[in-house]
C-alpha cells in the first residue's frame, strides 16, 4: 500500500514545479511567490526544507537540477524573461551547521524578450549545457565551457520554432547510435496552425538543430512533454500532457552511415487516453520508464503502465490533494439527491490497485 | 439572475451554510458524511430552513456582518426589496429588520441588490429603467418609519399588496441613474463610498459623497460586475459570451477580453481564496470555465500581459444551474444543477506539477501543498507498482542477482525465483558453462567454440547423422520411430538439459532431477520422448501418489498405457481427439507425440506452453537433418521478434542474441539481465556490441541514481574479470614536488600503475621497503598535516579508535589500517596527510588542519555526503 503525505511546503502562493537531483535525495520547488525551495532527504525519510530564496521578480515557472557530475546547480526560469543558474557554496558561513546551505546566482540569462516558460539541462554526456524556451517561440541552448565557471554560459544555438513554447524535453539516450534530440511543445490553442510538437535533431556536419519531426497529430494545446529514460532501447518514447495523455513512440530508421540529413523517424502512437476528461497539465516518468504520471485538470495524478503487449493501462488514481479516490471514474461527480434531502459529494476512489496485479 | 433558476449563495460567517433560491429560499448545512474517521471526505447537506415568504424574487443578497446572522435582502419583481430571515427564532433585537420592505416610487423588476461591505446599513438596489425614476436606489436599512416617509407610504398604497406602514420605507438614502436601466452593481472595494454599476450600455461609478458626477465608460459589457477581492482595482463584467477584465485605474478599456465563448454567459466570479480565478458560467453547460491570471497587470509595465491560462472542470455530469465559490474553504465550491436542484460540493484544484525521483517515489504539488507518495515499507511505491521493473531490479541488485559464477542457475532465485524467463536463461547460461568448462569438448577443438553460438548454430555444422529405430524399452515390438544421432546433436541435448556428460545418451538423471522438483508430467514426457513408455507410466503413478492421489495423472497413466501403434485403432482415433482437452501441455504433447505419423510431429513442436528447452530437444531427436535447421530457424525468429529469454538457448550468444535481447530490452527495460547475460559471452565478441556497451552504461548509470555504489564497483569488478577491455585506467598519480616523477612510478616494480599506488605506503610487509621519499631523487616526500611525519611512514593508532576493537578484528582492522596509510589531501587546499588521520580529525572540526587554513576540506563535496544506500 502507499500513503501521500503532505509536506508543510511553506510557499506563499502556487508551487509551479517541482524537481528531483539525480539521487532523489534532494529536491526543489518553485513557486509564484518568486522563490525556490531546495529540501534535503533526511535519513529517515522525511523532508527538510534547507534553502529558500527568491530568485526572480516574476513567477518561477520550472525548476531543474544538473547532474551532480557538475556540482550542486539548479536553473530556474520565470515570467520576469530570464533563466538563471545557481550553484550551492560551502565555506564562509557557517548555514552547514544550522542545516541551512547557501545558494548563489551564478548566471542570468536574459536574452528572452518574454516569458521564460521551461529550462532543462542537456543529457551529461553532451557537457554542461542549458536549454530554455520561451513563450515568443525560441529555444536557446546555452553551454558552460568551463564547468568550473558556471558564470560563464555562451549563446551556441538560437532556434525559432514559430509557435509559443511552453516546454521542452531532451533525449536522455547516451547512445552514439542516437544524435542529441530535443522535444518542444506549444501551447498556442489555435487549431489550426498544425502540429504543436516538434523535434529537433543535431546535425554533426552542420553543427546545427535542424527539425527533424512535427507530430501533426497534436493540434491542441500542449502543456508538458517529456521523453522517457531510454534505457538501451532501440527506440524513444514521449509523453505529451495536452487535452489528453498521449504516449508516442518514436522509431529511428536504421540509416546508411554515409547520408548526412536528420534520422528519419516513424512516429507510431502508443496510447491516447482522455480520462482526465480535461486539460492534462504534467506527465512524468519513472526511472525505467515503465510508469508514467500524468495530472489534469480533473485534479487527480493518474499512473500509467504497459504489460507485455505494449498496451497502456492506468494502474492507480490519487487525489491531488492525497486523499484516496472512491468509484471506478475517477471524476470527482458527486451524484446527490434532490431538494430536501441530503446531498452527496463524492469522493471516488481508486480502482487502480487490484487491476494492476493482474496486470504485470 | 431569474426566478427560474437556482442561485447559490453561501452565508458570508458561517462556513457550512448556504442559501439556494429560485421560487423559495432554502438553507442547508453542509457537513462531513457519517464518521470523520472515514478517510474520503464525503460530505452532505441538509435542509435546515425553508422561506417561501417572498414571492416574485428577482435576486437575493447575505448581509453581510455578523450580528444579525442569516438575514437576507430579496428584491423582487415589482422592484420591492424584502428583508428575510431563514431559521432564525426571531430574536427581539432584530426583529424589526425582518419583514422590512423598501419600495421604489414607481414598479418595475429589481435586477441586482449589494450590500456595502463595511457600511452595512446601505444596500444598493438596481432597477429596470423608467423615465421618471431612478434606477440605483441606495436605502438605508436601519431607517425607522419616519413622518417623511408617511408621504411616500400614501403613494404605496397603488401598489397590489397593502402592508403594514410601520415597516415599508419608501424613501431612499441616494438615488442615481436617472431614466436609466441598472443591471449590475458592485461595492468597490478600494472605497466603501463608490459604487460600481453596470448600466444600460456603459459602467458608471458613482460616489456617494458627490452624486452628482459620475465616471463611466461606454461598453456593452454591463452584466454581473464584479470586484477581485486580491486586487481592489480589478473589476470583471461580461456581455454575451464575452468577459472584460478592467482596470479602474485606466478605466477607458478593458486591459484585457477572454475568449469568447460560444453560449451567453450566466455567471462570473472570482475566487476569495485564491488570487486572480476567474470562474464562468455559460448557459446550459456543465463546464466551469476558469481563468487563472497568474499576473496583476501593472498600469506602469507597458506590454506586460499577464498569462492567463484557460482550464475547464466539470464538476457534475447535468448541466449547471448556478455555482458559488466557498468564502474560505480553498478553491472550494458548491454547484447546483439546473434541472432538479442537484447539489455538488467541488474543489478545484491547482495545476498539479509532479515528478518521480530515481528510487520510484512520486512528489507532486498541489497548490501551495507538496505531496509526498513514498515508499512504504518493503513494498514499492505502492502495491501498484510493486512488479515494476525499477523496482525489480533494485531488489535483485540488493541480493547480488548475476554474481553468482559458478552455480550460474541460482541466478534465478537471486532475482526471486518466480520468472519463467529468467530461469530458462540462466539455465541456459549455466549449460553452457558446464559444457564449455568440459575437458572432453575441448579436445575437439572447434566444438569448444561452438557451446556459446547457440543450438541455432550447432544443428547447421551437423554432419555424419545416423538414424536409428529402437525398440520401445520394456519391449521388443520394433518401432517404426527414426531417432537420429549425431555428435552436434548430442551437444545440442547437453545444452537443453536433458542429458550430462558422456557418449551414451542416459535421460534417467535429468528424470530424477525432474521428479525430485515434482515435475511429473514434464518428466513423464521426456521418458516417453525417449521411447520409455513403462518409465512414464511410473512417474505418472509416483506423481499422483505424491500429489495425494491425483485422479488425472493415473487416468493419463492408464491411457497410455493402452498404446497401440496401429494406424486405424479407436484408441488412437480417441487420443487425439481427446488430448486436447488436457490442460497440461506435457500431458498433451505426449499423445500427440503417440499419435502422429513419423517425422511429422508439429503437435509437440508448436506447442507454445511446452518449454523451447524441450521442444528443441525433442526436434534434435526427432527431426531428419533437413527439417530440424528449419524448425530451429523459424523457432529462433519467433523468439527474437516476442523478446523471449528462452530463445537464447538458440541464438546463443551471438549477434542473434543480441537482436533477441534487444527486443526484450525494448520491452521490458530489463538492463540488468541484458547485462550480466551479455557478459557471459565467452571471448567477449558480443560485448563489443554497442548496444551491449549502451546496456551496460545504463545498467551502471542506474546503479549509481540508487546510489548502489558498492554494488556497482561489484558489478565493475565482476565486468572486469570477464571483459578486460573494461578496466579503467589510474585516475589519479603523484609526482614528486622536486623531480616530477611518478612517486608510485618505481617504488613498485609491477607495471600496473593503478596498483602501484594503492600499495605505496604499505609497511610491515617484508617485501616491500618503507619509502619516505621519492624514489626518483631521494628528497623526502611531504609531511602529513596531523602528525606531521613525512608521508610513507606507517600511521600511528589515531587517537579516536579504540585499541581493544583491533585485537577483536584483526583482519577487518589490517585492511582499513592499509588505508590509513593512504595519501589524501583537499583539492582545494591542497593540504593533506594520512587518510585516517585526516577522516578522526574532521569527524570533530570542519576547517583544515592546517594552522590558518580555512578551507571547508570536507564539505566541499555534497556528493561526498551522500551515503550509499547499500552499505552494508
Amino acid at each position: 500500500m502507499f500513503v501521500a503525505r503532505s509536506i508543510a511546503a511553506d510557499h506563499k502562493d502556487l508551487i509551479h514545479d517541482v524537481s528531483y537531483d539525480f539521487h532523489g535525495r534532494r529536491m526543489a520547488t518553485c513557486s509564484s511567490d518568486q522563490s525556490v525551495k531546495v529540501w534535503d532527504k533526511s535519513e529517515n525519510g522525511e523532508w527538510h526544507c534547507t534553502a529558500s530564496w527568491k530568485t526572480h521578480s516574476g513567477s518561477v515557472w520550472r525548476v531543474t537540477w544538473a547532474h551532480p557530475e557538475f556540482g550542486q546547480v539548479l536553473a530556474s526560469c520565470s515570467f520576469d524573461r530570464t533563466a538563471a543558474v545557481w550553484e550551492e557554496i560551502v565555506g564562509e558561513s557557517n548555514d552547514k551547521q544550522r542545516g541551512l546551505s547557501h545558494w548563489i546566482k551564478r548566471t542570468t540569462l536574459v536574452d528572452s524578450r518574454t516569458s521564460v516558460t521551461d529550462v532543462k539541462f542537456a543529457p551529461k554526456h553532451m557537457g554542461l549545457m542549458l536549454t530554455t524556451c520561451s513563450a515568443d517561440g525560441v529555444v536557446r541552448i546555452y553551454e558552460a565551457p568551463d564547468v568550473m565557471n558556471l558564470s560563464q554560459w555562451s549563446l551556441q544555438h538560437e532556434i525559432s520554432c514559430k509557435l509559443s513554447c511552453s516546454c521542452i524535453s531532451w533525449n536522455p539516450s547516451s547512445s552514439r547510435a542516437h544524435p542529441p534530440m530535443f522535444a518542444v511543445g506549444s501551447d498556442d490553442s489555435n487549431v489550426t496552425y498544425g502540429g504543436k510538437v516538434q523535434i529537433y535533431e543535431y546535425n554533426e556536419n552542420t553543427r546545427k538543430y535542424s527539425k527533424a519531426e512535427t507530430l501533426m497529430t497534436v493540434t491542441d494545446a500542449v502543456h508538458d512533454i517529456a521523453f522517457a529514460p531510454n534505457l538501451g532501447r532501440s527506440f524513444h518514447v514521449l509523453a505529451i500532457a495536452t487535452k489528453d495523455v498521449r504516449i508516442f513512440k518514436l522509431v529511428p530508421m536504421r540509416k546508411e552511415s554515409t547520408s548526412t540529413g536528420p534520422t528519419k523517424l516513424e512516429v507510431q502512437i502508443v496510447a491516447q487516453f482522455d480520462n482526465h476528461n480535461s486539460q492534462v497539465w504534467r506527465v512524468s516518468w519513472n526511472i525505467t520508464s515503465t510508469l508514467l504520471a500524468s495530472s489534469g485538470d480533473d485534479g487527480c495524478v493518474r499512473l500509467w503502465k504497459a504489460n507485455y503487449m505494449d498496451n497502456w493501462k492506468c494502474t492507480g488514481i490519487l487525489k491531488g490533494d492525497g486523499s484516496p479516490l472512491t468509484g471506478s471514474s475517477g471524476q470527482p461527480t458527486a451524484m446527490s439527491t434532490v431538494v430536501g434531502s441530503s446531498v452527496q459529494t463524492s469522493q471516488s476512489t481508486l480502482n487502480g490497485i487490484k487491476k494492476c496485479q493482474t496486470l504485470c | 439572475m431569474s426566478g427560474s433558476k437556482p442561485d447559490i449563495l453561501w452565508s458570508p460567517h458561517h462556513p457550512d451554510r448556504y442559501v439556494i433560491c429560485d421560487s423559495e429560499l432554502g438553507l442547508y448545512r453542509i457537513g462531513p458524511v457519517g464518521s470523520s474517521e472515514t478517510k474520503p471526505k464525503e460530505t452532505a447537506a441538509t435542509l435546515l430552513a425553508i422561506n417561501s415568504d417572498t414571492p416574485y424574487m428577482k435576486c437575493v443578497a447575505w448581509y453581510p456582518k455578523h450580528e444579525p446572522e442569516c438575514l437576507l435582502a430579496v428584491g423582487q419583481a415589482n422592484g420591492r426589496v424584502v428583508l428575510t430571515s431563514l431559521g432564525q427564532s426571531h430574536n427581539s433585537t432584530y426583529k424589526d429588520l425582518v419583514g422590512k420592505e423598501f419600495v421604489p416610487k414607481h414598479a418595475r423588476q429589481c435586477n441586482t441588490l449589494a450590500w456595502n461591505p463595511v457600511d452595512s446599513n446601505l444596500l444598493a438596489a438596481g432597477l429596470d429603467k423608467h423615465r421618471a425614476d431612478f434606477s440605483v436606489l441606495i436605502w438605508d436599512i436601519s431607517s425607522k418609519f419616519s413622518p417623511e416617509a408617511s408621504v411616500a407610504s400614501e403613494k404605496s398604497r397603488f401598489s397590489a399588496v397593502e402592508l403594514d406602514s410601520s415597516t415599508v420605507v419608501t424613501k431612499p438614502l441616494y438615488e442615481l441613474g436617472q431614466n436609466d436601466a441598472c443591471l449590475s452593481l458592485c461595492w468597490l472595494l478600494r472605497d466603501p463610498k463608490l459604487l460600481l454599476a453596470g448600466m444600460h450600455r456603459n459602467l458608471a461609478i458613482f460616489d456617494l459623497r458627490n452624486t452628482s458626477q459620475k465616471t463611466f465608460v461606454n461598453t456593452k459589457a454591463i452584466q454581473g460586475v464584479t470586484v477581485d477581492p486580491h486586487f481592489h482595482d480589478r473589476v470583471a463584467s461580461f456581455f454575451e459570451g464575452q468577459v472584460a477584465i478592467w482596470d479602474l485605474r485606466k478605466f477607458e478599456k478593458p486591459v484585457l477580453t477572454l475568449n469568447e465563448q460560444p453560449k451567453p454567459l450566466t455567471k462570473v466570479a472570482w475566487c476569495p481564496t485564491r488570487n486572480g480565478l476567474l470562474a464562468t458560467l455559460t448557459r446550459d453547460s456543465n463546464i466551469i470555465r476558469l481563468y487563472d491570471m497568474q499576473h496583476t497587470p501593472t498600469p506602469i509595465g507597458d506590454e506586460t500581459e499577464p498569462t492567463i491560462i484557460e482550464r475547464s472542470v466539470q464538476p457534475c455530469e447535468s448541466q449547471i444551474g448556478s455555482f458559488a465559490w466557498h468564502p474560505s474553504s480553498q478553491n472550494r465550491m458548491v454547484v447546483v444543477s439546473a434541472a432538479n436542484r442537484v447539489m455538488t460540493d467541488f474543489t478545484v484544484f491547482e495545476r498539479i506539477s509532479l515528478a518521480w525521483s530515481s528510487t520510484s517515489s512520486l512528489m507532486w504539488a498541489c497548490g501551495r501543498h507538496l505531496y509526498d507518495c513514498a515508499e512504504d515499507g518493503a513494498e514499492g511505491v505502492q502495491g501498484a507498482i510493486e512488479k515494476d521493473i525499477a523496482t525489480k531490479m533494485r531488489q535483485r541488485a540488493q541480493s547480488s542477482y548475476g554474481h553468482d559464477t559458478v552455480q550460474v542457475w541460482r541466478n534465478h532465485l537471486l532475482a526471486g525465483g518466480n520468472d519463467s524467463q529468467l530461469k530458462c536463461l540462466w539455465y541456459d547460461l549455466f549449460y553452457m558453462k558446464l559444457c564449455a568448462e568440459d575437458p572432453e569438448l575441448k579436445l575437439q577443438g572447434n566444438k569448444q567454440s561452438l557451446v556459446h553460438s547457440g543450438i541455432k548454430n550447432i544443428v547447421k555444422t551437423s554432419s555424419g547423422t545416423t538414424e536409428s529405430r529402437r525398440c520401445w524399452s520394456g519391449s521388443d515390438r520394433q518401432t517404426d520411430v527414426p531417432r537420429y544421432h549425431s555428435e552436434e546433436r548430442c551437444l545440442a541435448l547437453r545444452l537443453c538439459g536433458w542429458i550430462s556428460r558422456g557418449p551414451d545418451i542416459d535421460v534417467e538423471v535429468f528424470l530424477r532431477s525432474l521428479e525430485h522438483e515434482r515435475e511429473w508430467e514434464r518428466a513423464a514426457a521426456v521418458a516417453l520422448f525417449n521411447l520409455d513408455i513403462r518409465r512414464a507410466i511410473q512417474i505418472l503413478n509416483k506423481g499422483a501418489t505424491a500429489e495425494k492421489g491425483d485422479l488425472n495423472l493415473n487416468v493419463v497413466a492408464m491411457a497410455l498405457s493402452g498404446y497401440t501403434d496401429e494406424k486405424s485403432s479407436l484408441w488412437r482415433e480417441m487420443c487425439s481427439s481427446l488430448r486436447l482437452q488436457l490442460k497440461n501441455p506435457y500431458l498433451c504433447v505426449m499423445f500427440a507425440f503417440l499419435t502422429s505419423e513419423p517425422g511429422a510431429y508439429d503437435g509437440v513442436l508448436f506447442e507454445s506452453s511446452v518449454a523451447v528447452r524441450d521442444r528443441v530437444a525433442f526436434a534434435c531427436m526427432f527431426l531428419s537433418d533437413a527439417q530440424l535447421p528449419r524448425y530451429i530457424d523459424k523457432l529462433t525468429n519467433e523468439m527474437k521478434e516476442v523478446g523471449n529469454l528462452e530463445g537464447i538457448l538458440l541464438t546463443g550468444l551471438t549477434k542473434d542474441g543480441v537482436d533477441l535481447m534487444e527486443s526484450y530490452v525494448d520491452l521490458t527495460g530489463d538492463v540488468q539481465t541484458a547485462s550480466f547475460c551479455m557478459l557471459k559471452g565467452s571471448p567477449g565478441d558480443v560485448l563489443k556490441d554497442p548496444r551491449v556497451q549502451c546496456w551496460i552504461e545504463n545498467y551502471r548509470n542506474l546503479l549509481d541514481a540508487w546510489r548502489f555504489w558498492h554494488k556497482r564497483a561489484e558489478f565493475d569488478i565482476h565486468r572486469g574479470k570477464l571483459d578486460p577491455s573494461s578496466k579503467p585506467l589510474a585516475q589519479v598519480f603523484v609526482s614528486c614536488n622536486f623531480c616530477g616523477k611518478s612517486i608510485s612510478y618505481s617504488c613498485s616494480a609491477m607495471p600496473h600503475q593503478g596498483r602501484g599506488f594503492s600499495q605505496y605506503g604499505v609497511s610491515g610487509s617484508p617485501t616491500k621497503s618503507k619509502v619516505t621519499s621519492c624514489p626518483g631523487c631521494r628528497k623526502p616526500l611531504p609531511r602529513c598535516a596531523l602528525c606531521l611525519m613525512n608521508m610513507g611512514t606507517p600511521v600511528s593508532n589515531c587517537p579516536g579508535t579504540g585499541k581493544s576493537d583491533e585485537k577483536v578484528d584483526l583482519t577487518r582492522e589490517n585492511k582499513l589500517a592499509q588505508f590509513n596509510n593512504w595519501f589524501t589531501w583537499c583539492h582545494n587546499c591542497r593540504h593533506g596527510g594520512h587518510a585516517g588521520h585526516m577522516l578522526s580529525w574532521f569527524r570533530d572540526h570542519t576547517e583544515c588542519p592546517v594552522s590558518a587554513c580555512t578551507c571547508k576540506c570536507m564539505q566541499l563535496d555534497t556528493t561526498g555526503n551522500l551515503v550509499p544506500s547499500d552499505s552494508s
